[in-house]
């Protein structure tokens, strides 16, 4: 490859990783709304601890590996508790009161990281099984990134997988579209929701543990990857993981390209390709689901 | 409550409001001046929630047009008079909503809100790249606050704090009157029903988008001038005025103050300046103060401060008013 | 009697700079001297001993909470120690009476309208006299119009804009102490221009705001002024907290660019460096904020070798020369070092009390010598000491207040980076380097201050 045809397929992976990643955070965001109508303001907060516990677990161990299987699963179970012991109580509220409800979680998870850990900016390396380049094609391209995107492929074929293939699958697509009917044939919707919710900030917490070697861990991360993750959602269509996984490509290889091209208009790029989506189609790409 | 003694109770607060400042000092007036810019700002914001059923996740945009709106007047139009500011302010609100409400106005639940949220994102992150106009991230400050003048009559010095108290106060509780009396007349009692059944309201043959494009413009005007006296008040508008965290103030002040009465979200607004003013002279963890009351209040008190009101009282009086877990009980935020 | 100890101890000062032939020997109206700081060892930024009552008052505008808030604890450790030193020597004596020295914090929480409620009840309720602040020239504007309004002193210690001190935002009752974007700038430019002749072609990427493209412009009307050979080969502006850096970075490498100038702070210096490093793209960058232990310590040894710095800190050669300097050194760093300090003030980020916090310390210091010398608290006195004085660091830097525009000037120094082994340069006592894990300060050189005076508007200053 000469060095022009490099630099833009390099472009190109960029965009697919950072775009998995943005998966990643809103396949779990998405999921919940679709399934339970939360709209789950303190997600990205989820998102964020998960990256902290990964640095524990590190700090502990020293195993990024450990850290990935252990971080999400510590991050779900602290979800699992707030949709337990919190949201299904005030459930039968609304959407407005959940929301207010996940703001106040949001609150308190963005203060309780800097009791636990401080206001510092704490970095995390690369594991060293991960470090260093890769050539392909006679260009360079650092291996975690193509790790990213492998993982990613992976969690997103495991999803199509539960969705489409098993019974529990069958039964969370049904209750997404009438989770009443579903309570009326028996189903225990309540625990449904139980999981899905721990299902939706589990991936948050594998998006969180996936980005943390790339970025630094401080108490600003939610907001950084915040914004991004909703214009997923919401551009893609509320509830529409499909929706969510084209347009957090779309947004990864915009913000890419953008950069190569238009740099000047990069940073306002994505928010352009929104407003043109949202004015054409309110909902959003796949977006059905009218409240 | 009878009228007369309504009307008592107005007087008495009335009659505290003008004595504040001279009780507590500057510092304090400036305190309730923030109070009472944030009190309109979340009464708006309720209009459309409470009254409607419209949720909105981006009302700060509004607010925000409206600093920017007085902001850039009183910049760049030499010898620009204070009401006209203050007008702009209000127009640009409006007009920003004006544009909006076609896209809008057909929407309801969580595409309204989220369109909102994107909306105010966008606006957002164009204030901080349109450093031309808007200042970027150090916003507009410094321009001139203009006295008050009635040609021939009077011109009052609102640099003073204390002038400025008064005019704020009459700006912010006039707004705040004429959106009470908008709730009380026919076109109020359109807004409720249309929240809680706007297919019926449709075959009475009333226009339901038209009915909330009114109500949507007229909400964003009132943030609008709450932005505006807010951009006066500070001598600064920055591009945080349109940011996500000012989205949620009205929010979180509307569900804690009570979103089902016209003066929930007022009690809102009161109880968040007491938090803050008690925590951050004692902690630094104001976030998670305010984080955890929040989840208290929804969990145990869904109608917030005003449904605890109406327990108490309950409790006195013998008997319940039930105006607090009733209406909250009933599925009217749609899911 | 006071008139004659001033001169005795001016003379002093001039005396054993004329013995140590430092570069900078130049007169100072005061100088700061170690030999009469107090005892510190009982000094405990978890647990401050903070005077009451009738004292002079400070408070330190900064963010202590949200996600800034490991800055207000940086200067919150600085500006306390200046305070207790001064308060176990006895205080100040100002208006006939000594009183001890009180810092008052206030929470910003990184929001302007926060930030003028909390200067206005630090001025109206706590009587503060000087106010002191703070990151972001947003929130520095809202503090100097506070101090304008009130009539309080303002001491601007670690914003760098130019703006907050042109025509428009002037105001008589603010002093910047700090350096400021325009000299950043220009100092890089001049670096390289004039000594290092090496690299020509550079890239800009700095932060897509007011501030960044004010860090942009400095350079590029540095180079302009130092180095009209100089090409830059491209220019752009990210947006803030970005998270994924490398289409810039890969768009940097195909530009064939040799050096990169950032304007941008942490965390997107961190991540920038931190992508850079983990795509294989080893250039240099110059930037003053890569400067946080934490992260460099992530980066390494190799990733941070030939990294450029510009300091206002900084010393030419070795960093220690004179005892009293090792001493105030060490009265820190041993401090640190027995652990006696809790978390946050045990981590790395604090263990040698330069650079910034070294700054932060000077200045304050500075201030309370002027408010001595005033032997006032009150504003007018502070501001008849204070413009045009003169001020040497405990590093032998002489400070300048300006007296037109109320900016410090100052002579800066480029540091650059080099791996432990060869620190010694810059740490020339054991044992020999400042950090292990990663490559900091060597060589450094002096960027003299008429080659950098900071950005005057023409209509304060003629």
């Amino acid at each position: 490859m000469d060095a022009t045809t490099a630099m833009y397929v390099a472009q190109g992976i960029h965009g697919l990783a950072y775009g998995m990643v943005l998966f990643l955070v809103a396949s779990g965001l998405t999921l919940i709304f679709g399934m339970m109508g939360i709209l789950n303001v303190a997600h990205t907060a989820f998102f964020m601890l998960s990256a902290y516990f990964c640095y524990q677990v590190v700090a502990w161990t020293g195993s990024f590996w450990l850290a990935l299987l252990l971080a999400p699963i510590a991050t779900a179970i602290v979800g699992i508790l707030v949709e337990r012991f919190l949201l299904r109580r005030i459930h039968a509220f609304g959407l407005l009161f959940e929301l207010t409800l996940t703001i106040g979680v949001m609150f308190v998870i963005m203060e309780a990281v800097k009791v636990f850990w401080g206001t510092e900016n704490l970095p995390l390396p690369v594991p060293s099984l991960l470090e260093g380049l890769v050539s392909i094609g006679g260009m360079d391209y650092p291996i975690y990134r193509l790790f990213i995107i492998g993982l990613s492929l992976v969690i997103l074929g495991f999803l199509a997988f539960i969705l489409y293939k098993t019974r529990m699958g069958m039964v969370v697509r049904a209750a997404v579209s009438d989770a009443d009917m579903v309570n009326a044939l028996g189903i225990n919707v309540p625990r449904l929701f139980m999981f899905v919710f721990g299902v939706g900030t589990w991936l948050a917490g594998l998006a969180g543990v996936a980005i943390a070697p790339i970025l630094t861990v401080f108490p600003g991360l939610a907001d950084q990857m915040g914004m991004d993750a909703f214009i997923v959602v919401i551009v893609g269509g509320f509830g529409s993981l499909g929706g969510a996984l084209m347009v957090a490509i779309i947004s990864g290889l915009l913000s890419s390209y953008g950069v190569q091209f238009v740099s000047q208009l990069a940073p306002v790029l994505m928010f352009i390709f929104m407003a043109v989506v949202l004015a054409i189609k309110p909902t959003g790409f796949f977006g059905e689901r009218e409240g | 409550m009878t009228r007369r003694v309504k009307g008592i109770v107005g007087g008495v607060i009335l009659v505290i409001l003008a004595l504040y400042p001279w009780l507590f000092g500057i510092y304090f007036t400036n305190v309730i001046v923030t109070c009472a810019i944030f009190a309109l700002f979340a009464v708006s914001y309720n209009l459309l929630l409470g009254y409607t059923g419209l949720f909105s996740f981006g009302h700060a945009m509004f607010f925000g047009a409206g600093g920017y709106a007085t902001a850039l007047a009183l910049t760049h139009i030499e010898g620009c008079p204070l009401l006209v500011a203050l007008l702009f302010g209000f127009l640009g609100a409006v007009a920003l909503a004006l544009l909006l409400s076609p896209i809008v106005a057909r929407l309801a639940h969580s595409a309204f809100a989220m369109l909102h949220l994107a909306f105010s994102m966008l606006l957002y992150t164009l204030a901080l790249k349109l450093r031309g106009i808007t200042g970027g991230e150090d916003g507009i400050g410094g321009f001139p606050i203009p006295p008050f003048r009635i040609p021939g009559v009077v011109s009052v010095d609102m640099t003073d704090p204390l002038n400025f108290y008064y005019f704020a106060m009459a700006v912010l509780c006039g707004s705040l009157w004429v959106a009470w009396f908008l709730t009380k007349t026919p076109f109020g009692q359109i807004i409720v029903s249309v929240r809680d059944n706007d297919k019926r309201v449709d075959y009475m043959g009333f226009k339901v988008p038209q009915t909330k494009a009114i109500i949507y413009t007229l909400s964003c005007g009132f943030a609008g001038i709450a932005g505006s006296i807010y951009a006066m008040f500070q001598n600064l508008i920055s591009a945080a005025a349109l940011g996500i965290a000012q989205s949620f103030a009205p929010i979180v002040m509307t569900m804690v103050g009570g979103v089902i009465s016209f003066f929930g979200p007022i009690w809102g607004a009161v109880i968040f300046a007491v938090i803050e003013e008690l925590t951050t002279r004692y902690t630094e963890r104001v976030q998670l103060v305010e984080g955890l009351i929040l989840i208290i209040v929804i969990l145990f008190f869904p109608g917030g401060f005003i449904h605890i009101v109406a327990i108490v009282k309950g409790k006195l009086l013998g008997f319940t008013r039930g105006k607090g877990a009733g209406l909250i009980k009933g599925k009217w935020f749609g899911k | 009697m006071k008139m004659t100890k001033r001169i005795s101890s001016a003379i002093i000062v001039l005396c054993s700079l004329c013995l140590l032939g430092l570069p900078q020997a130049m007169a100072a109206n005061a100088a700061f001297d170690v030999n009469k700081m107090a005892d510190m060892s009982d000094f405990d930024p978890n647990h401050p001993v903070i005077p009451t009552g009738d004292t002079i008052k400070i408070a330190l505008v900064a963010s202590f909470s949200g996600p800034a808030a490991v800055v207000g604890q940086i200067y919150w450790i600085s500006v306390q120690w200046a305070a207790h030193d001064i308060n176990k020597r006895g205080g100040i004596l100002v208006d006939g009476k000594r009183k001890l020295v009180q810092v008052i914090k206030a929470d910003h929480q990184s929001r302007v309208d926060v930030c003028k409620k909390v200067c206005e009840r630090m001025v109206l309720q706590e009587k503060v006299h000087v106010l002191w602040g703070t990151d972001g020239s947003h929130l520095m504007k809202v503090i100097n119009q506070v101090a304008n309004k009130y009539k309080v002193i303002a001491l601007c210690a670690a914003s760098l804009s130019d703006d907050l001190y042109d025509a428009q935002n002037f105001s008589r009752y603010s002093f910047m102490t700090s350096f400021s974007t325009e000299q950043i700038g220009r100092a890089f430019a001049y670096y390289y221009g004039q000594m290092r002749k090496k690299e020509k072609k550079f890239y800009i990427l700095c932060q897509d705001y007011l501030f960044g493209h004010q860090m942009a412009e400095g350079f590029k009307k540095g180079l302009k002024e130092y180095y009209p050979d100089a090409k830059i080969v491209g220019e752009d502006y990210h947006r803030l907290f970005l998270t994924d850096f490398a289409p810039y970075l890969t768009k940097i490498k195909a530009s064939g660019a040799e050096v990169i100038y950032t304007g941008d702070w942490i965390p997107d210096a961190a991540n920038l460096l931190k992508q850079a490093r983990q795509m294989g793209i080893k250039l240099p960058f110059a930037n003053t904020f890569m400067d946080e232990p934490n992260f460099l310590h992530a980066v390494g040894v190799k990733g941070t070798n030939g990294l450029v710095h510009v300091s206002q800190y900084g010393v030419e050669g070795g960093a220690f020369k004179t005892p009293e300097q090792i001493k105030y050194y060490k009265a820190w760093n041993d401090l640190w070092k027995a652990g006696k300090w809790g978390a946050p003030y045990n981590s790395r980020l604090y263990e040698h009390g330069t650079g910034n916090i070294g700054a932060y310390r000077a200045q304050t210091y500075w201030l309370l010598s002027v408010i001595e010398r005033a032997g006032s608290t009150k504003a007018k006195k502070i501001i008849k000491v204070f413009e045009g004085d003169t001020y040497q660091y405990v590093i032998g830097k002489v400070m300048e207040m300006r007296a037109c525009d109320h900016k410090a000037v100052q002579d800066l120094h480029i540091e650059l980076y080099v791996p432990p082994a060869e620190q010694r340069q810059s740490f020339n006592i054991p044992p020999y380097y400042w950090y292990k894990g990663y490559s900091v300060t060597g060589p450094s050189f002096k960027i003299p201050r008429d080659k950098v005076l900071p950005k005057a508007d023409p209509k304060l200053c003629k």
